[in-house]
């Protein structure tokens, strides 16, 4: 036997102290994580950002008072970095642009198609795409970074807009679009606004997609519905549901998860919107930084009790928080007791028919597959997908180079190869009247719902979404509730005590940012 | 010559980690930047937060499921292919080939395996019938059973990892101990428990610090089996998932990261010194 260190004896020892003063600070307090630090005398729970702040981290769009007044206080341009779009005249030689996007599989080939058209278009720029494997990863890379090492355009989700904006790290497009005269009236007005706030245009909208019903035609036949008239309305859908289940045609009518970019956050802001619901204070975040959300009110209730009737009357199944992503759609393949209809983005769609048309699933077909708008209590949608913007302190070169190319990537000829490639809807209407995308319009009418949706929504201040800095968790934190919805809670507690894990989130946010 | 290994420790363990410890005890916005000091009093309170707790009781539940089970399983068939035989290299090549399969790869069957609509156990008659749950709502979604499933994932995972050392470990023993203890009469299992389990013993305590270590730090299978669902349980959110992971209350705040990621640390320490000296102090190092 070799005899034991005396010293790691001692440091067991130590260890020992140190996990036992652990324990005993462990007198467990049940509170939350995000109250650490809080209430503390010596601490400023309320300053602004101390002056020991970076340089180059703050701007005004960061230091902006998250107590504003609720009115359409416009914040001006001219405090935020400029867009020198001119300065690429000057350039000696080819400015090179660093693009760090999240595409994959088809997209990505998509995107590199338009990326090598613009590099053999014209000589002043060339453009080197990074993939970088998803949304999720290019924001945290692109936190993790120094300025320098970012990339000079960046693609971002939709939920990002007030952590960019409060980030001070970019060039507003807004301020492109003012120096170069662009004319953005062909764009669609409520796919541009997603990406505002304060009057300030954050990014131009790239990639878009909104949620979509998917059904089973061959199902709505067995139940002796119209598989051309799919339901709209939420009192449509539970009707829809009862003839399924009552025929037998199906197990279920709808299949719904609760995931955060789905049933459980994404979709109920959805459905504020196309009811004309405010989702958050201060006009969705959109007039000031919000402080808290809304959806614990009636109009919350009134619709989460639908969804939880629903699920208890055996008409909508619940497939959990849907971590795969896909639970949703397999649930319409299941051998034993099918959905007929499930919710799910429109970005899917291309990959739902490849899957069909490929009889990868026994039993339903390509022509099977019927898509229709989201049903809500009316019509219309949230832009979801993601948006374009040029990382500041690049340089004046850079930056009109980025400009130049992202003006490119939204033309009525890019947008209609880009829409018809991937499925996504056109940001613009010109885009229609052009190949390839005005055949593959006709030739598949299911990829133009998505597009119809969008055009069908209100100018309701509550029909462009809720801008939050923590949107991402405010939905991961909503769809825990839902999820207890599902289960069979109740509701208005449930609600209650959601909102106030969001708006806890909110405020916390707000005091760092 | 020490300066160039140690300018990289300093480089990447060192500063990062005194970093981290700085860090924890700051609120910072969500890119890191116009920290504000809120004293080491945030340790405490991350240590006593209940979505802490909480994820701090997943881990030792993963950590218990996945170390015994993994440890016997991989010292089983290393046994078993501990024999000259015919062929014994194919059972060694097929026990230790999930060292060669990512954590992604592994979860992802894992994934399509248990999803109960397509997946292939969920649709095999007689698994149906003797779980239920496989099917509905599916071992994944059931706050019951999504840790054991997690846990299923990960124990074969490494299993091939577990076998290859005890495998060395095996044959690092000399025969004659064994030949010894057949001349005094001793049958297979006597051997198996008086000459071979404490012979491998350095290497078995190696196994399990390292398979505990590595289920404290687990967070592939889960971001890709349950995100740290299901919901609204989060049965499967253990410390590193609720570090890092998408759906975690603290995903936008790098002070509150930092802080669990230290506490983490530590808890990591005390564990690993605490199974050296316990652990340690049986094993026979065959001088």
């Amino acid at each position: 036997m070799i005899p034991r260190h005396s010293a790691s004896r001692r440091i067991a020892a130590l260890a020992l102290v140190g996990a036992a003063s652990l324990l005993a600070a462990a007198c467990s307090s049940g509170e939350s994580a995000l109250e650490s630090g809080n209430e503390r005398p010596t601490t400023p729970a309320t300053s602004a950002p101390p002056a020991t702040a970076e340089p180059g981290a703050t701007t005004p769009a960061g230091s902006a008072p998250t107590t504003a007044a609720p009115t359409t206080t416009v914040t001006p341009l001219a405090d935020l970095p400029p867009c020198p779009v001119d300065a690429l005249d000057g350039a000696a030689g080819p400015v090179e642009l660093t693009f760090w996007h999240g595409m994959s599989n088809e997209l990505e080939t998509a995107l590199i198609e338009l990326t090598d058209q613009y590099n053999a278009s014209q000589d002043a720029v060339v453009v080197t795409l990074q993939n970088q494997t998803g949304y999720e990863a290019t924001i945290d890379k692109y936190i993790q970074s120094s300025q320098s090492s970012r990339p000079d355009i960046v693609q971002f989700p939709e939920y990002t807009v007030q952590l960019l904006a409060d980030s001070g790290t970019v060039i507003p497009i807004g301020a492109c679009i003012e120096a170069s005269g662009f004319d953005t009236s062909p764009i669609l007005d409520r796919i541009l606004k997603a990406y505002a706030t304060e009057g300030v245009q954050w990014s131009m909208p790239f990639n878009v997609s909104n949620p979509v019903l998917y059904y089973n035609k061959a199902m709505f036949e067995e139940a002796g519905l119209d598989p051309e008239a799919p339901p709209l309305s939420l009192e449509e859908l539970r009707a829809t549901s009862q003839a399924i289940v009552d025929s037998e045609a199906a197990g279920y009518g709808i299949a719904l998860d609760t995931g955060a970019d789905s049933g459980g956050g994404w979709f109920i802001e959805q459905w504020f919107a196309k009811g004309g619901e405010l989702y958050a204070d201060n006009g969705n975040g959109r007039l000031a930084p919000a402080t808290r959300v809304l959806y614990d009110g009636p109009a919350g209730v009134e619709l989460m009790s639908y969804v939880q009737q629903m699920i208890t009357d055996g008409l909508a199944v619940n497939v959990g928080d849907n971590a795969s992503g896909q639970d949703n759609f397999l649930k319409m393949a299941d051998t034993v007791s099918p959905a007929a209809m499930t919710i799910g983005t429109s970005a899917a769609l291309g990959t739902v028919t490849a899957v069909l048309d490929g009889g990868l699933i026994q039993g339903i077909t390509g022509e099977d597959l019927g898509v229709g708008p989201m049903p809500g209590p009316g019509p219309g949608a949230l832009v979801g997908g993601a948006s374009l913007y040029i990382v500041a302190e690049k340089g004046d070169e850079k930056a009109a180079a980025a400009w130049d190319y992202i003006q490119y990537l939204i033309s009525p000829e890019s947008q209609s190869q880009w829409a018809a490639a991937t499925g996504y809807v056109p940001i613009r209407s010109d885009a229609l009247e052009l190949e390839p995308l005005a055949t593959k319009y006709v030739e598949d009418p299911r990829f133009k719902v998505a597009y119809d949706q969008l055009l069908g929504t209100s100018d309701d201040p509550s029909a462009f979404g809720p801008v939050l800095g923590p949107l991402r968790e405010v939905r991961a934190a909503t769809a825990r509730g839902v999820a207890e919805i599902f289960n069979g809670d109740d509701v208005a507690e449930v609600l209650s005590r959601t909102a106030g894990e969001s708006n806890a989130l909110i405020t916390s946010y707000n005091e760092r940012n | 010559m020490l300066a160039p290994s140690l300018l990289i420790l300093v480089t990447f363990v060192l500063y990062p980690l005194v970093r981290a410890v700085w860090l924890g005890q700051q609120r910072c916005d969500n890119f890191g930047n116009n920290c504000v000091s809120r004293g080491f009093d945030q340790y405490v309170d991350m240590f006593t937060s209940r979505e802490f707790q909480s994820a701090l009781g997943v881990t030792v539940k993963y950590a218990l499921l996945t170390v015994p089970l993994g440890l016997v399983l991989g010292v089983g068939l290393a046994v078993l292919a501990d024999k000259h035989l015919r062929g014994v290299g194919v059972f060694r090549t097929v026990f230790s080939s999930t060292v060669a399969t990512s954590v992604a790869v592994a979860s992802l069957m894992w994934l399509f395996l248990l999803q109960p609509d397509v997946g292939v156990l969920a649709n095999v008659g007689w698994i149906n019938e003797l779980f239920p749950s496989v099917k509905d709502p599916g071992w994944l979604r059931d706050p019951g059973t999504a840790l054991v499933a997690v846990s299923m994932s990960s124990v074969w995972a490494n299993l091939g990892f577990t076998f290859i050392l005890v495998t060395a470990g095996l044959q690092g023993i000399p025969r004659d101990l064994h030949e010894a203890a057949a001349i005094d009469g001793a049958g297979d299992v006597r051997r198996f428990w008086s000459v071979t389990l404490p012979m491998l013993g350095p290497t078995l305590l190696f196994v399990v610090i390292v398979l505990t270590s590595r289920a404290f730090q687990a967070y592939g299978e889960i971001e890709l089996l349950t995100q740290g669902g299901p919901a609204p349980y989060d049965s499967t959110t253990t410390v590193t998932y609720f570090i890092y992971g998408r759906n975690s209350v603290i995903s936008g705040d790098v002070g509150l990261q930092a802080t669990a990621a230290v506490l983490l640390f530590l808890l990591l320490l005390v564990l690993s010194v605490l199974q050296l000296s316990g652990l340690g102090r049986r094993v026979h190092y065959g001088d």
